[in-house]
């Protein structure tokens, strides 16, 4: 396989709601940070890959608008998933691996904050015949998924709780953080949103731009700094009905991971960091176990519980396990990514500080 | 044996309510129409007069310059006659749906050109804006009606 490294990463602060911005007006300074950051100029990029949502937006084809950021005139080289810019990295990556180009730009605009009422808009995402009908409150498929877990002996509201203090206590560093910082304890004693969800259980959604830039060979091998060296990455999906799921554990999680580790030549067991996709506080236990995790460092940054931009959400998950690379405090780490209600389709990217 | 009768349809409607965040860019030119104005800015580096204009330009990447007012006439520069009626329809078929290149700006706007029999609508005819009243002003391109031929004498259409 070609050697393929994360070079760069840079996102804006995740706001509750940018009612000033459009897309490209908030991607194009993160854009700028991102290829300063490694002596990169546009010219330079040959594969430009994004992802964002128009159910998100209220617009067909709104990410069309992004482009504006990234000067594509004259015409580039260009791709946009409909999901989770998680996938869009799979893709520059997959680009990297089957072509000659040597850079590719990864971008997400996430907007959570356009969406009047979540409730509206994320039933959408489910099976149309069976489920969409029903119309769930955006967090019932979570709090089916949580009950499960807890009635399985998997996790505990206690333990729920201490996720969610742990992750905003090492936000409280994170200059992009939506929220972090001392808790009272008391969060337990607040009402259900879809029980045993708690408000403080459920990841708060906002708006926030990322940008990731990969890099192919000797082209990644700069004086700017360490890349983040992806050794192994795949994605597996679930089926549509999460009815038909044993929502207590991932097999897509497992599967993924196992052939991550076969390209990597190391397992998620052996990182020393993991980003985890964790838009409810119950999956994070759900994961840990699937990948092994137990005496790894999770969520550094906060992780999606500190912030959650919907369709970026995971790319930063990338990003940040990454920088915990670029800048030395680890030598192997792993980021998780994930789309669809309850853990449906799931990412898993290694990464190294050297080349396999 | 008959198969039982398939589920053909079912209801399942969809209501979604979104904010609408035009940018700093677009913003400045829907401020102007709700005064009546046509307002375009330039790319420092390219040259290129944007209406709308976008904060920056998509070519260049650079600020695009303070917005000054165009004078709302220009020329159809493509067109196209809708026949058919549809769900939602405002107006009444047929009727013209056109790209006006403004005078002054090096993209078109997209507007209805009426007043105006739709055969004779053709590429390079004249038009100007038909703004609303005062009280339905917004900042929308509905504060204009449409686009009208320019009645003044403007030489031999087909010279």
């Amino acid at each position: 396989m070609r050697e393929v490294a994360v070079v760069s990463f840079a996102q804006s602060p995740c706001v509750p709601a940018d009612r000033e911005h459009d897309m490209a007006e908030i991607l194009l300074p993160v854009l700028r940070r991102a290829l300063d950051s490694c002596g990169l100029t546009r010219d330079e990029i040959g594969f430009v890959a994004s992802g964002s949502h128009d159910f998100y937006e209220g617009r067909t084809f709104s990410s069309i608008e992004s482009l504006d950021a990234v000067g594509a005139w004259p015409p580039i080289r260009q791709s946009h998933v409909e999901m989770d810019a998680a996938w869009a990295f799979a893709e520059a990556w997959t680009w990297l691996q089957t072509s000659k180009i040597k850079t590719s730009v990864v971008y997400a605009v996430g907007r959570s904050s356009l969406v009047s009422d979540l409730d509206q808009v994320l039933p959408a995402q489910l099976d149309p015949y069976l489920l969409a009908p029903l119309r769930p409150h955006r967090h019932a498929l979570a709090g089916l998924q949580a009950a499960a877990m807890v009635d399985a002996g998997l996790t505990s509201e206690r333990q729920m709780a201490e996720v969610v203090s742990r992750c905003l206590a090492t936000a409280a560093a994170n200059p992009n953080a939506l929220r972090g910082g001392v808790r009272t304890g008391k969060e337990n004693d607040a009402p259900f949103v879809a029980s045993p969800l708690r408000a403080h259980d459920v990841a708060p959604p906002g708006d926030a731009a990322a940008v990731i830039v990969l890099a192919a060979g000797d082209a990644a091998r700069r004086p700017t700094g360490r890349p983040a060296w992806v050794r192994g990455l795949d994605h597996r999906m679930e089926t549509h009905y999460p009815g038909a799921r044993d929502l207590t554990r991932s097999i897509s999680v497992g599967l993924a991971a196992a052939r991550a580790a076969e390209q990597a030549g190391f397992g998620a067991a052996d990182v020393d960091v993991a980003e985890l996709h964790t838009e409810y506080s119950h999956q994070e236990p759900l994961l840990v176990a699937a990948l092994g995790l137990e005496k790894t460092v999770i969520n550094p940054s906060g992780g999606p519980l500190a912030g959650h931009p919907a369709t970026a959400t995971g790319l930063i998950r990338i990003g940040e396990a990454a920088r915990q690379i670029m800048d030395g405090t680890a030598e192997r780490a792993l980021a998780h990514a994930t789309n669809g209600p309850a853990l449906q389709h799931n990412l898993i990217c290694l990464m190294a500080g050297e080349p396999r | 044996m008959t198969l039982p009768e398939p589920v053909e349809t079912m209801a399942s409607p969809l209501r979604m309510e979104y904010t609408f965040v035009a940018g700093t860019g677009r913003s400045v030119f829907l401020r102007g129409l709700a005064r009546r104005q046509l307002l375009a800015r330039r790319c420092p580096g390219c040259r290129m007069v944007y209406a709308p204009a976008p904060a920056f330009c998509s070519g260049c990447l650079l600020p695009t310059g303070p917005p000054f007012a165009l004078s709302g006439r220009g020329e159809v520069a493509t067109f196209c006659v809708v026949n058919f009626p549809f769900p939602g329809q405002v107006h009444q078929p047929p009727y013209v749906v056109a790209h006006i290149r403004l005078d002054g700006a090096d993209t078109r706007l997209q507007h209805l050109v009426r007043e105006i029999a739709p055969e004779l609508v053709r590429i390079g005819l004249p038009v100007e804006p038909v703004w609303v009243d005062d009280a339905e002003l917004d900042t929308s391109t509905t504060s204009i009606r449409w686009f009208r031929p320019i009645r003044e004498p403007i030489g031999p259409a087909d010279a």
